[in-house]
């Protein structure tokens, strides 16, 4: 008995038809939403990466502009006055958050200075904080997929691949042309869960750096701000 | 806002990479070019271990004959000391005469027909008055140029390939084999002298886990060329106890007439091996 017809009589694939979506239909149940759901976590991380992208750009752009403008010797009340209502980027929300808490000690009853110095820092750093952290949100993301994706994808191909042995016992024979359509599709869940996560990897080491610079900034920024305001205080009190 | 939009791009994206793959990642069936087929002659593994010497454009033979460019001594070489002993009985022979051969008796029928035939002859060959002109004979000119034409320039030191019977056309074979080799009984006689003398120590500890290979080389009388060369290194009190007694075993053994002087150039060189484990592999193991 000729192996090809033994392949195209027990198993629905065939050599000569190996197309991807072949590939994907004649998959066992379980390989299939393994395939899916790594094709969803692919979408997942590109969308990722394009939104940090450009979140990224625009912040950097936006500070550049920020800092240009705060240390153009223009009045810190018009600056703060301009920002006030909306902060749109990272550092306005700082300079936004410490200059609040600077008038509303000044415009209190109680011009009290002691501890203004510790409240302002204190008030500082809770922002970045909580800047740093709209910045890294679903960063994590791109980590699991990126660790995850290729076991993901390999659990597909050794589930492919046991069906496909089992059906290589069925047809009790061993010729390639039983054996080699099992083994495509099956690696085919590994190729995808490659493709998800080489990229979800490369964008994670990349934003994350990203991310560190952008805080480094901000902590420096509040530290030259921290500094400005103590001065003031020191001269007023 | 952001987000949906980013996730928006990334499924266009996917989506648009996925049709591409649907069109290009269509499975092609691999076309194999049929290969030319080409003419096999199986090879046996008997054939394979009796390939004979020959050459390359060599006739296929149905039986291949091995290159013999001279005849080997027939007989085997005798030893020195009975031949002293045989000149005198050749001379007792020599004086021998001959006895007479009795002579055919005449048949008279016979030398009847005979005469007839010689008239008959005698008269055919006188009508033939003179002998035809013998066709001058080229002299064969010297041309010192030509000598090295008529050099054998076969290595002078060489061993002529040698066997039973002359044979001048090669048949085809490799470069380095011998289609006559040593029957089986001659190996086993050879075997069966050299464990014959052979006396290893017996009572060394783990006696009969070694293995001495020796080189001996022959010569034509089937005495030793060089010493027994020892192929197989080792050290220990024991080895060199089991060694020299297979060293040994060899020099006692000369000569070795069991090897037929035809077959010299299979049998001029032997690689030996002397195991322990076939000596004692009578004795059940403890």
């Amino acid at each position: 008995m000729n192996p090809a017809d033994v392949a195209q009589s027990v198993l629905p694939l065939t050599s000569s038809d190996l197309s991807l979506f072949t590939l994907f239909w004649h998959a066992h149940w379980i390989v299939k939403a393994v395939m899916v759901g790594l094709l969803v976590c692919s979408v997942w991380v590109w969308a990722i990466a394009i939104d940090k992208t450009v979140l990224y750009t625009r912040s950097k752009r936006a500070m550049d502009r920020f800092e240009q403008a705060f240390w153009s010797g223009q009045s810190l009340e018009e600056l703060y006055r301009s920002l006030s209502s909306k902060p749109t980027h990272s550092m306005a929300a700082l300079f936004v958050a410490a200059m609040r808490e600077w008038k509303r000690s000044f415009e209190g009853q109680a011009r009290s200075f002691a501890g203004l110095q510790m409240r302002i820092e204190k008030v500082m750093e809770v922002t970045i904080a909580r800047e740093v952290e709209r910045l890294e949100r679903r960063l994590l993301v791109l980590a699991t997929v990126g660790s995850a994706g290729p076991f993901i994808g390999l659990f597909g191909t050794v589930w492919g691949i046991m069906t496909s042995f089992q059906s290589i016992a069925a047809s009790k024979n061993t010729s390639l042309a039983v054996v080699a359509p099992g083994i495509a599709e099956a690696l085919f869940a590994t190729a995808i869960g490659l493709v998800a996560a080489i990229p979800a990897t490369i964008f994670y080491n990349k934003f994350a750096s990203e991310v560190n610079k952008l805080a480094q900034r901000l902590e420096g920024f509040a530290d030259e701000f921290a500094a400005i305001l103590s001065r003031q205080i020191d001269e007023r009190g | 806002m952001q987000m949906r939009m980013a996730s928006a791009i990334s499924t266009g994206l996917h989506a648009a990479v996925l049709l591409w793959a649907l069109v290009s990642f269509s499975g092609k069936t691999f076309e194999v070019t049929p290969a030319e087929s080409l003419p096999v002659d199986l090879v046996s593994e008997k054939d394979f271990s009796e390939m004979t010497k020959g050459a390359k454009q060599a006739p296929k033979l149905e039986i291949p004959k091995p290159l013999v460019e001279k005849i080997a001594d027939a007989k085997p070489a005798e030893e020195i000391a009975p031949k002293l002993t045989e000149k005198q009985e050749l001379k007792a022979t020599a004086e021998k005469t001959p006895e007479p051969q009795p002579l055919p008796k005449p048949d008279p029928i016979a030398e009847k027909l005979k005469k007839q035939d010689e008239q008959k002859q005698q008269a055919k060959a006188e009508p033939q008055p003179l002998p035809p002109k013998k066709p001058v004979q080229k002299q064969p000119k010297f041309d010192a140029d030509k000598i090295a034409a008529l050099l054998d320039k076969r290595d002078p030191q060489r061993n002529a390939a040698t066997g039973a019977e002359l044979n001048s056309t090669p048949s085809l074979g490799a470069a380095s084999g011998n289609a006559a080799r040593l029957s089986q009984s001659e190996i086993d006689a050879l075997r069966a002298r050299l464990m014959s003398l052979w006396n290893p120590p017996v009572g060394a500890q783990d006696a009969d886990q070694f293995q001495v290979t020796i080189r001996i080389r022959f010569k034509r009388d089937g005495t030793l060329d060089i010493g027994p060369q020892v192929m197989t290194s080792g050290s220990g009190a024991r080895f060199n106890a089991i060694r020299d007694s297979a060293v040994r075993a060899v020099l006692i053994g000369q000569p070795f007439t069991m090897l037929r002087p035809d077959h010299y150039d299979i049998w001029k060189e032997i690689d030996f091996t002397f195991d322990t484990k076939e000596m004692f592999s009578n004795i059940p193991a403890r």
